[in-house]
């Protein structure tokens, strides 16, 4: 028996991640393609110039003050162009390489992400993996970026120190101390900062907390008037919280007074110690204005650091895509529909949950073509697992679903579409308007709204008045055509409209609880068109209705994942363990 | 845009005092950036060059007292701008609150789920972003204006050499300056839409699966992805711009000076002026204005973009009319509680109403409403008469449009034709403050927010003493949990309450409300039945008349007359006579489980108990 052990994202070996998200890392810095390679070159040539200009604006002052040769200062004005230039390059193509890596990184994931099982994806909460696509994607994207500017970054400040030392070696040491002192006092600010902030995002907190209850009783609030008064009370704390703002200015004013002081500073003492070496004779003027500009340049070395923390960043970003690529995806067959009626056929069916417990256990079970197979059973007894499974919206970790005599695995994606559809009793609905959201499973020319006058294409209006959720649609103000997030559903709408989303499948319906919210009387419509225009389509409905039940040609009981019985409802009402699932319910009928 | 320039402009007038004093301490801070090059030239030609070293250091002393006198100041300019940007996010915030509160909770408005984000995260961008702004621009004035300075201090002509390109960097800048804003806006715009659209794909993620719609779906969300990496690209070609009118205005002047120092030097500027020159443009020029591009360029375009779209989100919309703030009532309440629980036994369901003797609680005439022009009308000329006393249930299929009409009657929603009265007044044009003092309307989402007990209950009746509010709670079945919270002034949080017993202290909250007429709109659909039926008899038993948009057949059962929406045309009875004239109704009676899961009113939470 073939067992894949499932894995808790959490529980992953740390080492093995780590490697993986570093081949994404390399693999990011190649999407750039030829804008990795010119943002290196052009990075390069700026670097190399701004360590070269100091020297050359030496010459050049220098010469101007001895009248020597025009040539260092046509040299120094030619640097300056590159320097210019360079930049702006540097610029254009840093930008293109991180839109162009972030977007092929952002395009793959989501890719994997839809040739997940929903069990799989279902692991990472919605919010996670738009963090991981909209924000760890981006700072991913820029390790091409990062990596380049980050290594030539650390030419001008290494180099300036270099230099410093080469034309003098105690402003080369003064440098060194004085940048060691620079890190030390910064420092320092992180630490204090992060208590103050910590209280202001508590009080900012607590007033996003006011306005969200304010919010969840705004009907209320409109009805009685109140709004004024809530207004007053949501904003309670602003003078707290501008408090804390102050006082986070004031803690922010001292690191800047010490920045201000120390950078100066280190710079000035660089100017006398220079100053000593003029009037030593150990340099020139124009040598005084190189070491100058070189403690300039050295003082950079702040930038350079904040640079490696990008770099962290974006290895924290890969890491965190690399694990979600890590999850299998599903693999189709090939294998087109054969002919039949929709015979479903689960052999040996067994799951298990990610710790091992079994969820379903050996389930054989025949359903013959056109046939209505009601799923039963206590919560947790597998119902739901049986739905997914037979549709192949998961794949049994052992066993095979067969469906006219080919199993589910073999089939290809379009095929599946075409046979099966699934409704859910918390649909989620999808698309941009109410046509979009019916037609999800349909070929793309019957999905989207009919561009002549037409109201909606053939098979969305039927699967609407099937799912009788035609009446619901024509009275909103744009008819199929309303956007989705302008139509205000009730559980009971959006049921019809996933119902009616899974009524195009030409073989196998699977109605995951589906019609939980309606009132029995909708309910029962819809049942009726389900049945009168199947056509033959097989059905597999998990349900918690008696009455439903009582409609099935055949009643899978569950228990406990495992097939309890398989057998017309009225004959296992007879067996009162069978009636007790039902009697807080429907009791007494 | 200019909604942004307006109020940035009218913050400055507002903080002139603080602004004035940030100015002052701005000039004690560019002493260094002014004294600099001229005491390095002063340091160079009489200390340095001249051998005498002792006076070098002198001169490069005073620089030091300068840089700590800047230090100082710089210091003392961030502890004055909090005194700018602190009354400012008050203020955003003020407005944010407002505008999310104020025009909320009307039928057809959309509730507002970004308005916590915007405030938590936008509102911040917008504190630091002005805050930054503000110490950039004002720190390149002084900076380069003393820089400048220090210039014509050393020689004249070198000044007038520095400024014109540093002018010119400053006009390409500016003339950027629309169209990076206008970019920058496109590309947030885009990351926004990317990420809704990436979310909305992914919470249907087993749905879209399950449909095997992939990869429409991927594409669909892939076309955002391009959209955005195409408006990364045009952002980066600005700040190409930015780099090149940095290089004007910042890099042009050295080489300018360079190539005017062999005649400089002929014109007797000294070695130590030209040095000196040379400080100035690379540490006091090229840093402000490097600062400024980058400055303005990054958060400058973030806060004129992020302030310009909370501003058109804190667009408050006004309610059909408003009123600054809601006056207790007039009148003592009519209602005096009764003091006693309802007898039980009440008769349920029963004969044709009888008591309407005065004026009508609730006349509705030639009702007209839709959702939208070309939508199927929800009700077309609907007439009703609801007496004082009298007892509605509204029954009918899930969206068939009970809510609706319940909507109607408070004058929350105006009807496309015909009117609406509450003993007498139109709802058409009476205030809010005046529709409150009518009705009250119990919606299924049970508002109860953090505070005392009592605190919550006294909401529609500020001077209900204590008394009053236990007998309250008594009538309404809400004794038991007011004991277990502890009393009434015991501090409750909505989610320390089952949603129940939320909607326990709502009803009780409008039991006690001075309004005549309810409106019960699926308020009770989280009770169990028992106590479903005590609320229900607690309002009928109440002054007033009583409109239940009923959850349960036995809420029709207990009605004196039921409105059923049969197909498109809703249908008045009593139980008995709607038996036997809508064919919905038989169905809904005979169908209808006790037990079924309520039809909600919002999108699917994430689990709730099996039946």
């Amino acid at each position: 028996m073939e067992t894949m052990v499932r894995r808790n994202p959490s529980q992953r070996l740390r080492g093995d991640q780590r490697l993986r998200g570093d081949r994404l890392l390399r693999e990011t810095v190649w999407y750039g393609g030829a804008w990795s390679v010119a943002l290196a070159a052009v990075a390069l040539i700026g670097a190399a110039a701004m360590l070269v200009f100091p020297v050359v604006l030496g010459r050049a002052v220098d010469a101007a003050l001895t009248g020597g040769t025009a040539w260092w200062t046509i040299a120094a004005c030619a640097l300056v162009g590159i320097l210019v230039v360079t930049d702006a390059a540097t610029n254009l193509a840093s930008g293109h390489q991180t839109a162009r890596a972030t977007a092929t990184l952002r395009y793959r994931l989501l890719r994997h992400l839809f040739t997940l099982s929903p069990r799989d994806a279902g692991r990472y909460p919605v919010g996670d993996l738009v963090g991981r696509l909209a924000g760890q994607a981006a700072d991913a994207g820029q390790i091409g970026t990062a990596a380049v500017l980050g290594l030539v970054a650390l030419l001008p400040p290494v180099g300036s120190i270099v230099a410093l030392l080469l034309l003098e070696p105690v402003l080369g040491l003064t440098m060194i101390a004085g940048t060691a002192l620079l890190a030390l006092l910064m420092r320092t600010f992180v630490a204090d900062a992060s208590q103050v902030t910590a209280e202001y995002q508590r009080v900012q907190g607590d007033i996003a907390g006011r306005l969200v209850e304010a919010l969840t009783g705004a009907r209320t609030i409109a009805a009685a008037a109140t709004a004024p008064r809530e207004v007053t009370r949501v904003l309670a704390p602003l003078p707290e919280l501008a408090g804390h703002g102050r006082r986070s200015w004031d803690l922010l004013a001292g690191a800047a007074a010490r920045t201000a002081a120390v950078a100066p500073l280190l710079h000035l003492s660089v100017v006398a110690v220079g100053g000593y070496a003029l009037t030593a004779g150990w340099l020139t003027p124009g040598q005084l204005v190189a070491a100058v500009q070189y403690a300039a340049l050295g003082a950079g070395l702040g930038a350079v650091l904040a640079t490696l923390n990008r770099l962290v960043r974006c290895r924290a970003g890969a890491h965190r895509i690399a694990m979600v690529l890590d999850e299998p995806g599903v693999r189709h067959g090939s294998a087109p529909l054969p002919p039949g009626g929709g015979a479903l056929r689960l052999h040996g069916v067994t799951v298990q949950a990610s710790d091992g417990r079994p969820v379903l256990h050996d389930v054989d079970l025949a359903v013959p073509a056109g046939a209505t197979v009601a799923v039963v059973g206590e919560s947790g007894s597998g119902k739901s697992t049986l739905a997914a499974v037979a549709g192949r919206l998961q794949d049994p970790d052992a066993g095979e679903v067969l469906l006219d005599g080919v199993p589910l695995r073999r089939l290809s994606p379009s095929a599946l579409r075409r046979a099966v559809g699934y409704a859910f009793e918390r649909p989620v609905l999808v698309g941009e308007t109410l046509h979009d959201v019916i037609g999800l499973g349909l070929p793309d020319d019957q999905a989207t709204v009919p561009v002549d006058g037409r109201p909606a294409s053939p098979p969305v209006l039927r699967a609407a008045r099937d799912a009788a959720v035609d009446g619901y649609v024509e009275r909103l103000p744009e008819g199929y055509r309303t956007p989705l997030a302008d139509a205000p559903l009730s559980g009971g709408e959006a049921q019809r409209l996933g119902l009616a989303r899974a009524l195009s499948a030409e073989r196998l319906l699977i109605l995951d609880d589906a019609t939980s919210s309606l009132d029995t009387a909708t309910a029962h419509r819809i049942g009726q068109a389900v049945v009168e225009r199947s056509g033959g389509r097989t059905r597999l409905v998990v349900t918690h209705r008696a009455a439903t039940a009582a409609s099935a040609d055949l009643v899978a009981w569950l228990h406990a994942g495992r097939l309890r019985a398989l057998a017309p409802h009225r004959r296992l009402w007879s067996d009162p363990a069978y009636r007790a699932m039902f009697l807080p319910v429907e009791g007494g009928r | 845009m200019t909604g942004v320039r307006r109020l940035t402009w009218q913050v400055l007038v507002d903080r002139r005092a603080a602004l004035t004093r940030l100015a002052g301490w701005s000039v004690a801070e560019s002493l260094p950036a002014l004294l600099s090059g001229y005491l390095t030239a002063r340091a160079v030609d009489d200390g340095f060059l001249a051998g005498r070293f002792g006076t070098g250091l002198a001169w490069l002393a005073g620089l030091a007292v300068a840089i700590a006198v800047g230090a100082w100041g710089t210091g003392r300019v961030y502890r004055s701008l909090g005194a700018v940007v602190e009354p400012f996010r008050d203020d955003l915030t003020t407005r944010l609150v407002r505008s999310t509160l104020v025009g909320a909770g009307y039928p057809g408005s959309r509730s507002d789920s970004t308005a916590v984000a915007r405030l938590t995260h936008q509102v911040e961008v917008v504190r630091d972003t002005f805050g930054g702004l503000l110490m950039v621009v004002r720190g390149f004035l002084f900076a380069a204006g003393a820089a400048l300075l220090g210039l014509l201090a050393l020689a004249p002509v070198v000044a007038a050499l520095v400024a014109g390109p540093l002018l010119a960097g400053l006009v390409v800048f500016g003339t950027a300056l629309p169209a990076m804003v206008r970019h920058q806006r496109d590309l947030v715009v885009a990351g926004e839409e990317f990420a809704r659209s990436a979310g909305a794909a992914l919470a249907a993620h087993r749905d879209v699966v399950a449909a095997r719609a992939g990869e429409r779906i991927v594409g669909q969300v892939g076309r955002r992805v391009a959209a955005q990496a195409t408006a990364e690209r045009t952002v980066s070609r600005m700040a190409a711009l930015r780099s090149l009118s940095l290089g004007v205005g910042g890099w042009s002047p050295v080489a300018v000076l360079l190539l005017a120092a062999p005649w400089l030097v002929r014109q007797g500027v000294t070695a130590g002026a030209v040095l000196g020159a040379l400080i100035y443009v690379s540490t006091g020029l090229r840093p402000a204005l490097h600062a400024l591009v980058h400055g303005v360029g990054g958060g400058g375009l973030r806060y004129v973009v992020t302030l310009d779209r909370l501003l058109g989100a804190a667009q408050v919309t006004p309610p059909p009319a408003r009123t600054p703030q809601v006056a207790p009532p007039a009148v003592a309440p009519q209602v005096a509680p009764p003091a006693v629980a309802a007898p039980a036994g009440q008769p349920v369901g029963g004969g044709p109403g009888t008591g309407t003797v005065g004026r009508p609680a609730v006349r509705l005439r030639g009702l007209t409403f839709r959702y939208g022009n070309r939508a199927r009308a929800v009700l077309d000329r609907f007439d009703l008469d609801l007496a004082e006393g009298d007892h509605l249930a509204v029954v009918g299929p899930s969206g068939a449009g009970k809510s609706t009409l319940a909507a109607l009657m408070a004058g929350l929603l105006q009807p496309e034709q015909g009117t609406v009265r509450l003993t007498g007044v139109p709802t058409a044009g009476a205030s809010p403050t005046v529709l409150a003092r009518l009705r009250v309307l119990v919606p299924q989402e049970a508002y109860v927010f953090t505070a005392s007990l009592a605190d919550n209950l006294r909401y529609l009746h500020p001077e209900a003493d204590e008394r009053t509010l236990l007998a309250a709670l008594d009538v309404v079945g809400g004794g038991p949990l007011a004991a277990r919270l502890g009393g009434l002034s015991a501090r409750i949080t909505p989610g320390g309450l089952s949603a129940g017993e939320r909607q326990v202290i709502a009803a009780t909250r409008a039991y006690l409300s001075p309004a005549r007429l309810v409106l019960l709109d699926e308020a009770t659909c989280h009770l169990d039945p028992a106590t479903e039926a005590q609320v229900e008899r607690a309002f009928a038993d109440r002054p007033g008349a009583l409109v239940v948009v009923a959850h349960r057949i036995s809420s029709a059962l207990r009605a004196r007359r039921v409105l059923v929406f049969d197909g498109d045309r809703p249908v008045t009875g009593t139980h008995d006579e709607l038996l036997t004239r809508s064919a919905t109704y038989r169905e809904l009676a005979g169908y209808w489980d006790r037990d079924i899961p309520v039809p909600e009113r919002h999108r699917p939470a994430p689990a709730t108990p099996l039946p």
